[in-house]
């Protein structure tokens, strides 16, 4: 594994977006989740919202990428996140990460990474955390 | 957990919508092929750029038997048991606990992972509705349900622990 990987490092920052209507129908394809509120405008405003906003697994798809582009996929031990705040049409989705701890678990030596998604005005949409296995020479 | 039996309960200040009769459900287990081209729509519908979720010649240089799932693929998965039953008549569990769409919100995710998910696995997908919550005053109601998808040789691949929200305000 490349470096850093020592507790308070942060690991490389990750951007997706702007998120449009057809980020968010492509998703509703691909995932699966065809939860009206994220595609519908109708249904959206009906339901007194403003429009359509993006699924929070799309986010949480964006932290899976920002570990994984800098650990592998097959180091992932978990991922985890709250879904703090809605993410608009518009928006970018910007995604960061700190060690925060070493540890054992179940014989292997893992990181556990402190993992957060913010969108353009600054609010924090996304927070979370992150295990990965380590090689213990790293 | 206790409760005495003195302390009067209030009622909730909302009605509530979640089926809570529901706890302890398990659904039946769904049959799934992990198909190569729904994990490449995913891949690319996210953003991701790591060779071994797109192309398999890439995955099966780095020693994979095919494309390998991003994380967060368990969604579909997990979204399965959620739609699946629909087409054999049942009820799917979306609709067993009652969600009403237009109150609801996702308010956590988690995976564990103790395997990876390969294009042409076939896993078996089973969802557990673990707990029932009241919050702020019974403003909010949320749903735990808890997901694992298993392969027959590999074991359990991935657990998914979701958490459900009704606005009820």
């Amino acid at each position: 594994m490349t470096v850093p990987n020592n507790v308070g490092d942060a690991i490389p920052e990750l951007s997706f977006g702007p998120i449009t209507r057809s980020t968010l129908a492509l998703y509703a394809g691909a995932s699966g989740d065809h939860v009206k509120i994220h595609i519908d405008s109708d249904f959206a405003k009906a339901a007194g919202r403003a429009d359509v906003f993006a699924h929070g697994m799309l986010s949480m798809a964006q932290l899976g990428r920002l570990v994984t582009n800098w650990a592998g996929i097959d180091r992932l031990r978990s991922l985890q996140c709250r879904f703090e705040a809605i993410t608009n049409l518009g928006d970018t989705v910007r995604c960061s990460g700190t060690v925060v701890e070493r540890f054992q678990q179940n014989g292997e030596t893992c990181l556990r990474l402190a993992v957060s998604a913010q969108v353009d005005n600054g609010t924090r949409t996304l927070l979370g955390e992150a295990v990965v296995a380590v090689d213990p020479a790293d | 957990m206790t409760q005495s039996s003195s302390a009067p309960v209030a009622p909730p200040s909302y009605p509530r919508i979640f089926e809570r009769s529901l706890l302890g459900h398990r659904s039946d287990p769904i049959g799934f092929t992990v198909e190569r081209g729904a994990i490449r729509f995913f891949a690319e519908t996210i953003g991701e750029t790591n060779p071994i979720c797109l192309d398999e010649r890439a995955a099966r240089a780095a020693g994979y038997p095919d494309i390998v799932a991003p994380p967060t693929y368990a969604i579909v998965i997990e979204m399965l048991t959620y739609r699946q039953p629909s087409m054999d008549g049942r009820k799917p569990m979306l609709d067993l606990i009652n969600c009403d769409q237009r109150r609801l919100l996702h308010g956590e995710e988690r995976y564990d992972y103790a395997g990876l998910i390969f294009a042409g696995d076939q896993v078996e997908v089973s969802s557990l509705v673990r707990a029932f919550e009241d919050k702020k005053g019974g403003a909010l109601e949320l749903a735990y349900v808890d997901t694992t998808i298993a392969h027959a040789a590999r074991g359990i691949l991935v657990t998914a622990s979701r958490c459900l929200i009704h606005q009820l305000s």
